[in-house]
């Protein structure tokens, strides 16, 4: 035995030591992995400079007033993309105000509530969401539920005419409530599926003490499983922030690209994904030059939205115990 | 461990249909769809016989408005060993890639000006290929086609001017009508399009306070109304709403049975937009030496005012400007004379026609003069 491996292993190397041949294929990953995460910082890099470069002529042009001005006319070369700003923020907003409770709450149902044997099936149902083409929920806010949706809005904006911006105007087919509704649904799987992993992180201890104490389940859910995982679910709401702001044609189908700020909720405005996609394929000249420049400011927005999320993550992550939305953190085991 | 398993392939399949359903949805299509199929027992008879450029690609971009045309041609030649790549892009992306020499052809709606062509890297020839009407469609209860407009009507209602339907002006144009009091939803495009820059073109040409006010190009600053994008989405809107007035092609307000305006002509009297008044609209128009023909508002008795046309640009030399070679070019020629011979009795108003209006007979003859002017390298292609 020992003859045939100093056969093999020759120099004065002992024979437990591995050849340097042997060590190779660490050294490759280690290149190789470090090369292709640095190729995305680079790519990030020259995305930002490349925008900011064929942009450059529509900033030199307008200044802020491009991002702040209230009138887009292409026919007269005027790119002051307001309306886009506001559309894009104002969709957002109401994607996450209805979307991340229903998230939350079905997070909450699957891992709370269901009986054990439903929550593989339930939980797949929800990810399937994620499946559909956004297209496709375009298609359907178009052809299903703008007309159905219509007689609703008119009938709240005239009831809550009092309340100013949402109600009082006259509802048109197309508007930010609905585009922000069918981005509601399109958050829906992703932010779900981390509220229920990172509820799934909460320890049964704190659960169980919760109900020994005589808490009712939901106020055991309230006091334990919420506020443990709130940090968690934030990242979660960020995260399809970020889908919210960047999705394209859903948004295109259904936003009734107006060039000035609607003056309410049921009013149709434009997002800046929105405007990139349906102006880009006939635009000259400056007019591309100001699609890259609404580009420009959709990944500012996109990057300060992704800086405010991990923010949050890591604020609560020294605040409270779990870093939640990791899932970094093994909860020691419940005794049982 | 096998559950987790199951659990790693399930996320990767769903991954990879987000991945698929994120892809962009460009509509570059070879030729070799399905599309139309029905047409070529009709016209393989046409050009098989000229001998060397049997076989071949020619790549093209541009106009959306024109995609189903060439792709129906290319689905035609594809049976005589020819290849067609269309990828509808737009046509100013289309020309910009002519320019590029990237492409073989582009098509194009607006004929170019001169400052396209001083870009291009040399002399370029123009051919109109289509002409397409554009509809003024609405959704009325009880109006059945053929209400009658005039620009300065049309341009009050999509300013925004005129709110109902039983509007006096309107009145005024059709005295027997029996109007309803329901107010007006205007619809129009918001996407960037070649029907928008037809459209406003006409009313601004009919239109003086349109054309002070708004203007005419592919995206305007619309007054009022609801955008829908694409012809389809504009379509979708005026059928769910009741008293919605759009501007829709004639292929697809004769394909989903929609019910348009007849507008009145330059001559006083009220047209409807059928294929036949649509390819009136060339009729005794001025042609300029470049063939860039303006259909908007024709003068010719009988023709639909609301004519838009599209053009297929290439170059007169492809070798020496767009860096063809003597095959490519013969693959070119062989398209074009299809397009200009066969390829026009493939459109029109029958059952398996494609919707548009196809050239006069005068403007086919200027196109095919033109074709034979151009070479490779300076000879003639064979």
């Amino acid at each position: 035995m020992e003859a045939s491996i100093t056969s093999v292993v020759t120099g004065d190397r002992s024979v437990l030591e591995r050849s340097p041949a042997a060590r190779l294929p660490d050294r490759v990953l280690q290149w190789g992995l470090s090369g292709l995460a640095a190729a995305i910082l680079v790519l990030i890099v020259y995305f930002f400079i490349r925008l900011i470069g064929q942009s450059h002529t529509v900033f030199s042009h307008y200044g802020l007033s491009f991002v702040f001005g209230n009138d887009w006319d292409v026919n007269r070369n005027i790119y002051h993309g307001a309306a886009m700003l506001v559309g894009t923020l104002i969709t957002s907003a109401i994607a996450l105000v209805i979307g991340v409770p229903i998230a939350v709450a079905t997070a909450v149902f699957i891992n709370e509530l269901t009986p054990r044997r439903l929550r593989g099936p339930l939980s797949i149902l929800v990810d399937l969401l994620a499946a559909v083409p956004s297209v496709v929920y375009g298609l359907w806010g178009v052809f299903v539920l703008a007309p159905k949706l219509l007689p609703a809005e008119k009938w709240f904006a005239s009831t809550f005419s009092f309340i100013p911006w949402i109600g009082g105007g006259t509802p048109t087919l197309y508007n930010y409530f609905l585009a922000g509704l069918i981005l509601a649904i399109m958050i829906l799987p992703i932010v779900s599926a981390i509220s229920r992993e990172v509820i799934a992180t909460v320890p049964s201890e704190h659960k169980e003490a919760a109900l020994a104490l005589g808490a009712t389940r939901w106020e055991m859910i309230r006091m334990a499983v919420l506020p443990y995982a709130r940090p968690g679910i934030t990242g979660g709401a960020m995260l399809g922030l970020g889908r919210a702001i960047g999705e394209t044609i859903a948004v295109v189908l259904v936003i009734g690209a107006s060039p000035v700020i609607g003056n309410h909720l049921f009013a149709q405005g434009n997002t800046y994904a929105a405007v990139i996609a349906s102006e880009f394929g006939e635009a000259q000249g400056v007019h591309i030059s100001a699609l890259f420049g609404a580009g420009l400011v959709l990944f500012v927005l996109t990057l300060i939205v992704n800086i405010i999320a991990r923010w949050f993550v890591s604020r609560g992550a020294h605040g409270t115990r779990g870093t939640g939305a990791t899932g970094m953190t093994i909860a020691p085991a419940a005794e049982r | 461990m096998r559950q987790r398993r199951i659990a790693a392939l399930t996320a990767a399949v769903v991954a990879s249909l987000i991945v698929a359903a994120c892809g962009s949805s460009s509509s570059s299509s070879s030729s070799s769809g399905s599309a139309g199929a029905s047409n070529s027992s009709s016209s393989t008879s046409s050009s098989s016989s000229s001998s060397s450029g049997g076989s071949g690609t020619v790549n093209g971009a541009g106009s959306t408005l024109a995609a189903p045309i060439y792709q129906q041609w290319g689905s035609v030649l594809k049976g005589q060993g020819l290849t067609v790549n269309y990828n509808a892009v737009g046509s100013g992306a289309g020309q910009t890639q002519l320019e590029a020499a990237t492409v073989d052809f582009a098509g194009s709606d607006p004929a170019l000006k001169a400052s396209d062509k001083a870009k291009m890297k040399g002399p370029v020839l123009q051919f109109p290929v289509a002409f397409g009407g554009i509809t003024v469609s609405y959704n009325l209860s009880g109006v059945k086609s053929g209400l009658k407009l005039d620009g300065p009507t049309v341009g009050k209602i999509f300013s925004g001017q005129i709110k109902t339907w039983n509007d006096p002006a309107i009145k005024a144009l059709n005295p027997g009508a029996s109007l309803p009091s329901t107010s007006i939803t205007v619809v129009h495009r918001s996407d960037s399009s070649g029907t928008t820059q037809g459209f406003t073109t006409w009313l601004s040409d009919t239109d003086p306070a349109w054309k002070s006010s708004v203007g005419e190009g592919k995206d305007v600053k619309w007054p009022t109304g609801t955008g829908g994008k694409g012809n389809s989405g504009v379509a979708a809107v005026v059928k769910q709403t009741s008293g919605a007035i759009g501007y829709v092609e004639q292929a697809y307000a004769l394909e989903n049975g929609f019910t348009y305006a007849a507008i009145k002509d330059s001559a006083g009297a009220y047209v409807l937009p059928t294929i036949p008044n649509t390819s009136a609209a060339a009729n005794g128009i001025a042609v300029p030496a470049d063939l860039g023909v303006s259909t908007i508002n024709s003068s010719a008795s009988g023709a639909y005012p609301i004519v838009s046309q599209t053009f297929l640009d290439a170059y007169k030399d492809p070798c020496k400007s767009g860096g063809a070679n003597s095959g490519t070019a013969a693959a070119l020629k062989k398209f074009l004379t299809y397009a200009f011979g066969a390829g026009q009795q493939t459109l029109g108003a029958g059952g398996n026609q494609l919707p548009y209006a196809p050239l006069p007979a005068a403007l086919v003859s200027k196109d095919q003069a033109q074709l034979a002017t151009m070479t490779c390298n300076g000879s003639p292609i064979s």
